[in-house]
Parts: structure tokens; C-alpha cells; sequence
């Protein structure tokens, strides 16, 4: 059977990769900003400063998560394992201060 | 793995606590190796509880198969029906049900059963040989155990020695994977025959009235007539009451119920079994919390949970022994029904810090037994004489009232120098001995001074009273309440998850409680502040006097400090008195705290200032949406008097725990007597247009509101069935993947939240709806506004309402008009199913026996109604069928006449409700859905608060439109035109949202199906076919029999009568009624009289098939039964189908798998999927006997029926599509 080049052969880069390097990215030119994240996995919200971006992780010094005891402490986030995330722009929407305030 | 089990019935003497209360028609099963051993010990101690006297409880694991060799040693035939396995229904059922033969065991015979286990968790076995409810029965004498199917490779062994272990109620269960973990057997059981010592009827030393029926653990109960009666007698404790000291091991040593000991941070499992026969009862674990179902991990997380005859849970401990934040000492764990727990229902958790290798002593010189560290935990510290390790270390004085804390009480001690030595090095007042707080770094503190006092309440605006309400309050409001400026209501705080709370508590009440028609005069001097869910030290902060632990509550004028962390958002968490509550929580003393997310904002609902109180407050947050909150608190034996004075359903003798006093729903209720309005028509009586707006709680909210609803139940006995009508929320409020409901049942010390969106204006009705709940004024509304209001902030992430235009409406004293407009919010091309439902008076036939109710109310189509009325077809509650996307729309017309009405007088005798009063039958007719959507101003099936009239007068017609949006299974549609004079005679039916594209086949001519059938085949383009069933569980019938009695079920149907001395208190007003399913019953008295063998009670072979549905199929056809109880009564039944099971959740593929539904009451709704199909994972065919668990009182009242498997192809039942070749 003839094979089917369409079918078998691989770009590279391929979009995929083209994708995951804007997002990595995104991240990088975010250093220093404030950042908001969710994950599909514990604890799933963070709020804090990017402090860097390493391989496709991002370090984030967390502010605020679900529960207190995971916070103050910089967390190491896979950027592909982030559902959605807003870094903080001048002009833009700020993101809330969580305030513990009774 | 194949497994052998020896298992003997043999009759044996209970000594079921130290004070020798005993049961002398004892049965239990035993390991043939015990038989000999067990005889011998009971023989010697014939007063005193005997070890091997337990209920059998033997380990499988998954997967294995499990050979029982039965032999019966007891004078009739018995057997060993399991739940949640798999076997050959002819030969290892334990029963003889339909056409199978007989697998129970005749006097000195011997039967092999056969079994395999494919799911973890308990498979409870009990006898079906004697289904008798009375004292003569099987499973009230303690004939039933559990065999615990473990994770496969799992392997087990002595908690004590280390050794093997073939039987017993505590194992260490060890797997090559997961942890080791304690594994507990708690089984509750009731209603066992009980003499004291004496051999007479056990009395209540106060009352010298006979006690509270036998409630137990394990065979034991320890209860506090028996302890009062050593401070009576002045052996102990001569300065105490009774109550506060029950579970005081300072004074009385330990309970006879059993101690499930463990060291600190122990992974424990508890596998909570009811083996009972009657009450549904509340387990509830202090200081530890658990998922709902243990295999999902967005399941709703309980510390209190239901549980009903024949059902069962696992409760896995989350964190392990102590909780999160590491606390050890005693636990108690208890029903929390008052009653029950007076009388003995309740055991301890004792979790060690140090190690116990039996060379120490409790306080009272009693050995501490060993106890061997699980293999893969740490070893605790050896006691040494500076760190004794709990107990040791507290000064207590044996004989005496255990000692307070200290540093809690303000004015109070310090530390001895053992205490200081277990004490942490943070030691302040509320936590001494652990730390709740230090989870987090320097977590946010709030302090709340709250006060238990003394004053009358008001319930409604009829002036019903209770002029000895108790109720906490914040000291800041303690002025205003006290000057009436604020009306009472339960104390409901408001915290952030993430929050270290510090309550100062002081004890406000009198030293004395006054005596009256219900109670009598009782010095109910100490008080606390007991909470659940929450993490603290439960030596000081438990607010209770458990066990070797310190009474951590004061005397009045006192005050104590507790401290507490609410580590994530825990929903509502309760409190209460744990010292005097069976005396006093019925007045009103509990309330409950709210754990929002952290960084939430709590305002007033009316100013928008924040707020840290109150039942009905709106909360913002800056991520998540902001919402209204609600709390709603049902409470029973709510001890009122009228406004003369008078008590409203007073007990027989003051003291009496048997039903005394009514219902209400946070301190006020509305009871529909008074709301007749000038036509005494009970169809207006939830209008306000013709009775105005009803004293109890209106929640206010705009049309759009995100609302969650908590609803706790503060007191007392009994169970409560909540229902929002127009609403729905997920059942797992944290998973995505799960059903809806429009219903819950809950008992005392359960606490729920709903998540819902109100999505159009208008009244919506929420109810806790059995009868007697609903008829004594358990009921009020939701108020979604569609304009702005001065007295409702809008939420501020919500868009504006708009300004008002149309003045608010009033009340007129008319009945209001029906709605202008009936429109729905559906697709404007959603296909529209039509259905045309007339309500009218026909006599049923229920039974072959001949138990009927001449006076029948039903819905049918209107096509039928001629059939029906001439005796072609016979009468079947109302069944409607839709799929998702359809636009449903009802024409309901009214044919009652009032003449044909069995108590046109308006007193309707029988089934009796508390507070009996004038309410005329109604001729107006109605019809309410759950679970699909409408607008509640057209077409709730109901006239409801400021709405429009929604019923039909006779010869009217009432137009509803309902949506399907999604494929919600089976609906309860019921009446609400008077909920006293109609349901009764089966003004009930279900609404089936099938899915789209759905086909409805006849099962047996495979053409189009009627609708309204009970049994039909699902066909759908992508699926395999299905054949569905539907069971609609009724209970509060008035049936008569043949020669036109009026039957008195439950008490007619017991099998071998009742004692007469019994017979005045041995039912509750919501036992009676006649029960079964889908307008018909097979009570089991019939049987009896026709061919008096106990054992062939549900053989098909000598009575022929019962009257209930006998549904059929043939092995391995997919099966989904609509199972629902859309009709009356307060006590919650249970379901079982033999040999097969289900997921709890039906929209959750990984939710517990069980063979059971439990408490299930009105509202209650479920689509049961049956895994493997017909005959389940074997396919074997026979007969399946569905029924109720309650052995008292529904089974033998005629609470089962039948699965037919055919081995062969018959001619009436034509195969399933795409299903193997039947021969």
C-alpha cells in the first residue's frame, strides 16, 4: 500500500510546540508581575508575584491559595497544567486583594 | 480467594451491660469453633455481659469467594440472607422467596451458601426466615452480623495480640500497599426485648415509668437510668443529677458498649452497620469528620450521618485517630437521637498518646488491655511516671464527677505538674493539650462571647409558647433580646475558613429547670458549648464529660473559654449542650456557625453593614460569586402551650420521652389549621394573599441569586424530609459529576448545604413536608424579587434590579387569580408533549387479599379515565414520561366531589397527626413536580405565597408548562391542595425526564408503550435497551379490609400480635397507614392466616405471586428502577433488592456501590442502574425479592415484590434487542 505522506509526516516545530513556547512565554515576559492561576489539581487557585520562569515552570511567590498553610512560599507550577491565568497589566483589571478582614 | 466460614444460629441469653439488663429470647450467629466456647462462658456468667456474646462479624476481600456452611440451632427455620454479594439466588439467597426454592435451614439442618464479594464495604446478613416485627422476631434478637469485604490483598489480624483473626468487631487491617488501619465494627441495633436484673420491664428511676425501648451497640447500651440509680443509691457522685455524669468514666468507670481504642493519627475505619429494625439513627463522631461516600473525594464531608435499617457506611476517618490537629483522649460517638442516646446508644473512641502494652491501669485500677501499634506507624512513647499518657494525667478522682480543665474556666486553675508535663508548650485557655490553631503560621483570631440563657419565646402569631426557651445568644445582644428588642432566633456566627475561633461561653441559666405537663422538675445546673466539625483539644474544648476526659462545661454564672480552627470551608457546623440536652436542647439550645471561604464578607441582607450573626445575611467575596445565605434549623418536641396555657401534645406523664410537644423551623412555625381563610378551603393555605405571609423565615433574595441554603435539624427525635419546591442543587455540592435533588432527609445533628440559583422571581415554597411536619407548620418561603426593595441590598457582583414599578402585593383575604400567562423558559422549537390529567375519586383495590380504599383520589390521562371508572383498567399512581429538550405541558382538571370524601366533617382520624383540628376536605386539585424546570408563578402545582392561584376547582382546568432541561430520571409530582384530606388516598405519581431521543416500548408487544405504564422498555438510537420499572413506595394509607374494616397498620400486620400492655405507646403518630408500593401492598398477616409457616411467608409455590408489581426480565437485560416515595409519613424506610446493586450517585460511574437506598421519605427520588443487569454479575435467573429493610414496620406490612429472571424464553416477554439468544 502507498504510503500516505500527508498522514505521517511531522513538522517541526508543530503547532503544538508553537503553542506551549507563546505560552511559556507569556510567562516569561510576566517576571516580576502578579499573576492569578487555577489548576485542575490541589490546591487550584494561586495568587502572587512570577519570580521566574524555569524549563516550562513557572516560580511563583503565592500570596494566596485555597488554604493558608500552603501560602507565603514559592510554588513551582508546570505552565502546560494551567487551565487559566491572568497576569496583572497596567491598565488592566487588578487582581483582588484577599484580604483576611472580620 | 476462596474462603470457609462454619456459621450456627443458636438461641443465647444478651446480658447486654454490666447492670445485667438482659434479653432472654437472645439469638446470635457464631463460628461453629466459638459454639461450645460461647454456651459455657454464658452458662457462668448469666449476669454479666460475656465477651464472645457479639454480633458475628467475619472479613472477605474483594473478589474472594466466600463458602458459609450455615446449621440452625433455633426452633424454626432460619438462614443467612448477605447483602452486596453475588450468588446463585436458588441456593444462597438465605430466604425462600417467589418460585425459588427454599435456601434457609430447618431446625438442626445444615444449607452450604455460596458467595462472591465484588465491591469493599459491608455486607450485612440477617435472617428472612422469621420476618416477624414483634418481640418473637429474628432480627430483633440480635440474629443478624456483617462480613467486611476488604480491599483485596488485604489481610488482618488481632488488634490486642497480633495474631490471627477468623471473627470479631476490631481488626487491623493490613494491605502490602495502603495503610494499616483500625477497623471497627459499629452496629446499631433496636427495639430488643429487655428485663432488668430483676427480670421485670427496665424502669427509669426518675419517672418510675418504664424506659425508652432498647437502642444498641454491638449487643450492649449503657443506659442513664441504670448509672442514675448508683447516685440515687449514694454509691457515687451523691452531689450529681444524672445526665451531665452519663458517660463520665470518673464515676462509673467505662461503658459496657464498646471502647474502639487506637494511638494518635491511626488510620481508622469505622463500618457503621444498622442491623436494627425500626428507627433510623443519627451516628455522629466527635471532633472527626468523614466523606460521605469514601471513594469520592468531592463527596460532601459529614461528622453526623442517617442511617436506616439494613444499611451501612464506612466511615473513614479523615486525617486518622485525633483528626488534623492531633488530639487524643476520648471520643464519644453516639446516636444523637436524645432518646436513644439517654438510653444507652453511644461507645467510645479512645485515642492513646503513649503506648499501651498492658502493663497500665485505668484511674479506677481497671487494666488497660494492650494494644499493638500498627506495623507501618511509629511507635507512641512508652508511659513513663512524668508522662503517664492519657489518662493518667488528670486529676480526677475516681467516684466523682471528672474533673474541670485547666486555664479554661475563667477564675479557675492552673496546672498540676503531670498536666503540664502533656500539656503543649502553647498551653492557653481552650487548648492545652493541643494546639487546634497551629496548623497555620498566625492565623486570624476570632472571638465571640456567647451566653446560654433563660427566656420565653413566642413560636407563632397564634401565641404558641414555650415559656422556658433556652437559647444562646451573644453577650453584645444579650440586652436587646432580654428587652425584646430582637426577636429570639438560633445563634447562627458567621466565620472564614482559615480562622482560629475563641468562644468565651458562660452559663446564664438557673440552677434549676421548673417542672411542668412535660417535664419534670430538674437541676440542670451545667451547661457547655459542645461543637461539631471543627478541630480542637477534646480534653478541655469539648464542651462534654466523656469518658477520662475533663467535664468541660460551668455552672451558672460561669464562664469557660474554647478554642477551635476551621481549616477549610466546612458549611455549617452545629452546637449545642452536651450536658443537659436530652432535658433542655428541645427549648432551643443550639445554633450554628457558617464556615465561608476565606476572604469572604459577611453583610447584612437589609443595611449591607458587615456582620458576624444571623440567620439570613449576604456574603461577597472577591472571586467566587456572592451569594445570599440561609439557615434553617428544624426542631421536634418543641415542648409549646397555647396562648392560654394550655400544653399542645403533652406526653402521657411528664418526663416521657415518647413524642411530646410539636415542630417548628427556627422557633416558629405556621400551622396550617389557622390558615383555612374565610372559606375554609385548605387550597389557599400557603397563600398570602388570603392569610398573609406565615410567621416562619422568608428567605429573601433577587431573581438571579446565587442562595445556599444550610438546614441543620437542632432537636430531637425524629427525622425531617426538607424540600424546595421550584429548586434543585447537586447532591455533592463539590462535584461536577452528580445528581440533582430537590429533597433531603436529615436527623438531629446533620448538617447540609445547598448551592442553587433562583432563576426566576416569584414565592417559592420550602418545606420540611412529611404531614405532620408540614401540618404543624414546618414551611416557609424563598422570595425572589424582580424589582428593587428597600429592604434586600442587591449583591454587588449581581447587575441591578430594576427600580420598582408595581407596588408590593398584600394580603386580601381572597383566594388570588390564576396566572395570567403560563410560559416556560424553553427553546421556541422545543418539541411539546401534551398530556390531559384528570383528578378523580375511584375506589382501589390495593391487594388480592382484599385491602382497598373505597374513598381513592388518582390522576390519570384523561383518555383512561372512562376505563378506569368501569373496571378495564385498573387504578396505578400517575406515571409521566418525557425526554430531555421537551416542553411538557399538563391540562389538570378537577372531577372530586366533596360527598364522596371519607371525613367531609373535617377531622380526619386515621392516619392521625399530632394536634388534630377542623381542615375540610378541599374539591381544588394540584399537581407539583420536582426536579424540571418552570415558573413558580404558573406552574409549581401549587398556590404558594404571593403566586398566582395553580389549582382546578371541579370541572376547571389548570394549565402547567413544564421544561425538561436535563435528564433528571425519576420526579415526585404530587397534590398540594390539601396535603391532609388528599394523599392518603394516592394524590401521588412521578414525572420521568428520560433522555433525548428516548423511545418507550411495551415490554410485552415491543410496539409503543402507554406512558403512564410501570414497567416499560427504553430504546435509544446509541444505548442498549433498558428495561425500566418503577416503584413508588407509599406509606400513610387508610386502607379497609374485605369486610369493610378500616385497617390500624402498622399494628393489624404484626404477625404474631401484640403484647396489650405494649400497645398505647408502641406506635408513633407517623407509623401508621398501610404501606407498599405503586397502589398495592402484600401484607404478610394475609399469608399467616391462610397457611400459618413463617418460613413460607413469600413463597410464590403456596401463595401465589404478591399483589405488588412482579416485574420480569431475563438474565443479564439492563435495568433501571425509578424508585420514589412521594407520599406522607415521617418515618424513613429503606430499600433492598436482593443479589444486585447500584451506584448511590446515578451520575457518578466511581461512586459507592451498594445494594441499598437508604431513608428514604417523602420527596425522596432515585434511578437505581443496575449493574451487570437482571440477575447481576453472574446473570443468574430466579426470583429477586425487592423490599423495605425495616422489618418494623414495613415488611411484613406489605413492603416488598418481586424481579422475576426467566432461564427461559417465554411467549408474554419477548427478548431484549442486541441481548444473547434466550432459550
Amino acid at each position: 500500500m502507498k504510503e500516505n505522506n500527508l498522514l505521517t509526516e511531522i513538522n517541526i516545530p508543530s503547532n503544538n510546540d508553537i503553542h506551549d513556547e507563546a505560552l511559556i512565554n507569556e510567562f516569561v515576559n510576566g517576571v516580576g508581575k502578579n499573576v492569578f492561576i487555577l489548576t485542575p489539581s490541589y490546591p487550584f487557585v494561586f495568587i502572587g508575584r512570577i519570580i521566574d520562569v524555569v524549563g516550562d515552570h513557572v516560580v511563583v511567590d503565592v500570596k494566596v491559595t485555597t488554604i493558608g498553610e500552603l501560602e507565603n512560599r514559592n510554588w513551582s507550577i508546570h505552565i502546560h497544567q494551567i487551565e487559566v491565568f491572568y497576569i496583572e497589566e497596567k491598565g488592566m483589571p487588578k487582581i483582588p486583594e484577599l484580604k483576611v478582614d472580620i | 480467594m476462596k474462603r470457609f466460614y462454619h456459621v450456627v444460629a443458636i438461641p443465647i441469653r444478651i446480658v447486654l451491660n454490666n447492670f445485667g439488663d438482659y434479653n432472654e429470647t437472645g439469638m446470635m450467629y457464631v463460628l461453629k469453633e466459638n459454639e461450645e466456647k460461647v454456651k459455657e462462658a454464658v452458662k457462668r456468667n448469666p449476669f454479666s455481659p460475656v465477651d464472645l456474646v457479639q454480633p458475628l462479624c467475619i472479613r472477605a476481600n474483594q473478589g474472594d469467594t466466600v463458602e458459609i456452611l450455615f446449621e440452625n440451632k433455633i426452633q424454626y427455620a432460619t438462614g443467612m440472607h448477605f447483602h452486596e454479594a453475588d450468588y446463585d439466588v436458588l441456593d444462597s439467597d438465605g430466604a425462600n422467596v417467589g418460585f425459588n426454592p427454599s435456601s434457609l435451614a430447618d431446625p438442626g439442618k445444615k444449607i452450604l451458601y455460596r458467595l462472591q464479594f465484588h465491591h469493599e464495604g459491608v455486607a450485612i446478613f440477617s435472617d428472612l426466615g422469621n420476618p416477624d416485627s414483634s418481640d418473637e422476631g429474628t432480627s430483633i434478637n440480635g440474629l443478624f452480623g456483617a462480613l467486611f469485604i476488604e480491599k483485596r490483598g488485604s489481610s488482618w489480624t488481632d488488634p490486642e495480640t497480633g495474631g490471627p483473626l477468623n471473627s470479631g468487631m476490631f481488626a487491623d487491617v493490613h494491605h502490602p500497599f495502603a495503610p494499616s488501619f483500625r477497623e471497627y465494627a459499629f452496629i446499631f441495633h433496636d427495639e430488643m426485648s429487655t428485663k432488668d436484673i430483676t427480670g421485670n420491664r427496665p424502669l427509669d428511676p426518675v419517672t418510675n415509668q418504664e424506659r425508652e425501648s432498647t437502642h444498641a451497640i454491638n449487643y450492649r447500651y449503657e443506659p442513664v437510668q441504670n448509672r442514675q440509680k448508683l447516685i440515687e443509691e449514694g454509691v457515687v457522685c451523691a452531689d450529681c443529677e444524672g445526665e451531665e455524669v452519663h458517660h463520665d468514666s470518673w464515676v462509673f468507670g467505662d461503658p459496657a458498649t464498646p471502647i474502639f481504642r487506637g494511638y494518635k493519627g491511626d488510620p481508622a475505619k469505622f463500618r457503621l452497620v444498622h442491623a436494627g429494625v425500626k428507627e433510623t439513627h443519627v451516628f455522629h463522631y466527635h471532633a472527626h469528620s468523614f466523606f460521605r461516600d469514601p471513594l469520592n473525594t468531592d463527596s460532601d464531608v459529614f461528622d453526623a450521618i442517617s442511617v436506616s435499617p439494613q444499611n451501612w457506611y464506612t466511615i473513614d476517618t479523615l486525617y486518622g485517630l485525633g483528626s488534623l490537629v492531633g488530639a487524643f483522649g476520648d471520643f464519644i460517638i453516639h446516636c444523637h437521637l436524645y432518646p436513644h442516646f439517654g438510653v444507652g446508644m453511644w461507645a467510645i473512641n479512645r485515642v492513646f498518646d503513649t503506648l499501651q502494652d498492658g502493663s497500665q491501669c485505668y484511674p479506677n485500677g481497671v487494666p488497660i488491655k494492650a494494644l499493638r501499634p500498627l506495623p507501618d506507624r511509629p511507635c507512641p512513647p512508652k508511659p513513663t511516671k512524668e508522662k503517664p499518657g492519657f489518662p493518667n494525667f488528670i486529676p480526677g478522682k475516681v467516684g466523682c464527677k471528672a474533673p474541670r480543665p485547666p486555664l479554661g474556666i475563667v477564675g479557675g486553675r492552673g496546672l498540676t505538674e503531670l498536666e503540664r508535663n502533656a500539656a503543649v508548650p502553647t498551653a492557653r485557655p481552650g487548648a492545652v493539650f493541643t494546639d487546634p490553631c497551629i496548623i497555620e503560621d498566625n492565623p486570624e483570631v476570632q472571638e465571640i462571647n456567647v451566653s446560654l440563657i433563660e427566656i420565653p419565646i413566642v413560636y407563632n402569631s397564634h401565641g404558641w409558647n414555650d415559656p422556658k426557651g433556652r437559647i444562646y445568644v451573644r453577650d453584645e445582644d444579650l440586652e436587646d433580646v432580654l428587652a425584646g428588642r430582637k426577636q429570639p432566633e438560633p445563634l447562627i456566627l458567621h466565620m472564614n475558613a482559615g480562622t482560629c475561633l475563641a468562644v468565651n461561653f458562660t452559663n446564664r441559666l438557673p440552677e434549676v429547670a421548673g417542672g411542668d405537663a412535660f417535664q419534670l422538675v430538674t437541676r440542670a445546673y451545667e451547661t457547655s458549648f459542645h461543637v461539631h466539625f471543627v478541630k480542637f483539644d477534646v480534653l478541655v474544648s469539648d464542651g462534654a464529660n466523656v469518658g477520662w476526659n475533663y467535664d468541660s462545661s460551668v455552672l451558672p454564672g460561669e464562664a469557660i473559654r474554647y478554642e477551635y480552627f476551621a481549616d477549610v470551608e466546612l458549611k455549617a457546623w452545629f452546637f449545642h449542650d452536651h450536658l443537659f440536652a436530652s432535658y433542655h436542647q428541645q427549648h432551643g439550645v443550639f445554633g450554628s456557625t457558617v464556615v465561608h471561604s476565606r476572604f469572604s464578607t459577611v453583610l447584612d441582607p437589609r443595611t449591607g453593614e458587615e456582620v458576624e450573626v444571623g440567620s439570613q445575611v449576604t456574603v461577597t467575596h472577591p472571586l467566587i460569586p456572592d451569594y445570599r445565605d440561609f439557615v434553617l434549623m428544624v426542631q421536634d418536641f418543641a415542648l409549646l402551650f397555647d396562648e392560654n396555657g394550655c400544653p399542645l401534645n403533652p406526653p402521657e406523664f411528664p418526663g416521657s420521652q415518647d413524642d411530646p410537644g410539636l415542630f417548628a423551623v427556627n422557633y416558629r412555625n405556621e400551622p396550617l389549621q389557622f390558615r383555612l381563610g374565610e372559606d375554609c378551603d385548605p387550597a389557599y393555605s400557603f397563600s398570602s394573599f388570603v392569610n398573609g405571609d406565615p410567621f416562619t423565615p422568608i428567605l429573601y433574595c433577587y431573581e438571579g441569586d446565587p442562595i445556599r441554603i444550610r438546614i441543620l435539624q437542632g432537636a430531637q427525635e425524629e427525622s425531617h424530609s426538607f424540600n424546595v419546591h421550584g429548586l434543585r442543587w447537586k447532591k455533592e455540592r463539590p462535584d461536577v459529576e452528580t445528581e440533582f435533588q430537590a429533597q433531603e432527609h436529615i436527623g438531629i445533628s446533620e448538617s447540609f448545604t445547598f448551592e442553587m440559583e433562583v432563576p426566576r422571581s416569584g414565592d417559592y415554597l420550602w418545606t420540611f413536608e412529611t404531614e405532620e411536619d408540614l401540618w404543624n407548620g414546618c414551611w416557609g418561603l424563598i422570595r425572589a424579587f424582580d424589582e428593587e426593595v428597600d429592604f434586600l441590598i442587591p449583591l454587588p457582583d449581581q447587575p441591578s434590579p430594576p427600580q420598582r414599578t408595581n407596588p408590593l402585593p398584600v394580603c386580601t383575604g381572597e383566594p388570588p387569580a390564576p396566572a395570567e400567562c403560563v410560559e416556560v423558559d424553553a427553546p421556541l422549537d422545543a418539541p411539546v408533549r401534551v398530556f390531559h390529567i384528570v383528578a378523580f375519586q375511584i375506589p382501589i383495590l390495593y391487594s388480592k387479599w382484599g385491602e382497598n380504599d373505597p374513598f381513592g383520589i388518582i390522576f390519570a390521562l384523561k383518555e383512561d379515565m372512562d376505563d378506569i371508572l368501569c373496571g378495564r383498567k385498573s387504578p396505578q399512581p400517575l406515571i409521566l414520561r418525557a425526554t430531555q429538550g421537551e416542553m411538557v405541558e399538563v391540562h389538570l382538571t378537577s372531577f372530586l366531589e366533596f360527598d364522596k370524601f371519607p371525613f367531609p366533617d373535617g377531622i380526619w382520624p386515621y392516619p392521625p397527626v399530632k394536634e388534630q383540628a377542623f381542615y375540610p376536605p378541599s374539591v381544588r386539585i394540584s399537581l407539583h413536580p420536582q426536579l424540571i424546570q418552570y415558573d413558580v408563578k404558573s406552574s409549581a402545582g401549587e398556590t404558594v405565597g404571593f403566586n398566582p392561584d395553580q389549582t382546578a376547582g371541579p370541572g376547571e382546568t389548570v394549565i402547567y408548562r413544564w421544561y425538561v432541561d436535563v435528564q433528571v430520571g425519576a420526579c415526585g409530582i404530587w397534590d398540594m391542595a390539601d396535603i391532609r384530606n388528599h394523599r392518603s388516598l394516592g394524590t401521588y405519581g412521578t414525572f420521568i425526564a428520560e433522555g433525548r431521543g428516548t423511545k418507550f416500548l411495551d415490554p410485552k408487544t415491543r410496539k409503543p408503550a402507554v406512558n403512564t405504564s410501570e414497567n416499560i422498555i427504553l430504546q435509544h438510537p446509541f444505548l442498549p435497551e433498558r428495561r425500566e420499572f418503577v416503584l413508588i413506595m407509599f406509606d400513610g394509607a387508610r386502607l379497609e379490609d374485605k369486610e369493610g374494616c378500616v385497617i390500624i397498620d402498622p399494628v393489624d400486620g404484626i404477625l404474631t400480635g401484640v403484647d396489650p400492655d405494649e400497645l398505647d405507646d408502641l406506635v408513633d403518630t407517623y407509623d401508621n397507614g398501610s404501606r407498599g408500593f405503586n397502589y398495592r401492598t402484600e401484607r404478610l398477616i394475609n399469608r399467616l392466616r391462610k397457611h400459618p409457616v413463617l418460613k413460607d411467608l413469600f413463597s410464590s409455590r403456596v401463595h401465589g405471586d404478591p399483589s405488588t408489581p412482579v416485574f420480569e426480565a431475563y438474565p443479564g437485560d439492563p435495568i433501571t428502577i425509578r424508585l420514589l416515595n412521594p407520599s406522607e409519613r415521617r418515618r424513613a424506610h429503606s430499600f433492598h433488592l436482593h443479589g444486585h446493586y447500584w451506584n448511590t450517585d446515578d451520575k457518578d460511574i466511581f461512586s459507592q456501590v451498594k445494594s441499598h437506598e437508604d431513608h428514604i421519605v417523602l420527596g425522596h427520588a432515585r434511578d437505581l442502574d443496575i449493574h451487570y443487569g437482571a440477575g447481576s454479575f453472574f446473570n443468574f435467573p430466579g426470583d429477586y425479592m425487592y423490599r423495605s429493610g425495616n422489618m418494623r414496620w414495613d415488611l411484613e406490612q406489605g413492603m416488598w415484590g418481586i424481579i422475576r429472571v426467566h432461564k427461559n424464553k417465554k411467549k408474554h416477554l419477548p427478548a431484549l434487542k442486541n441481548r444473547k439468544e434466550i432459550k
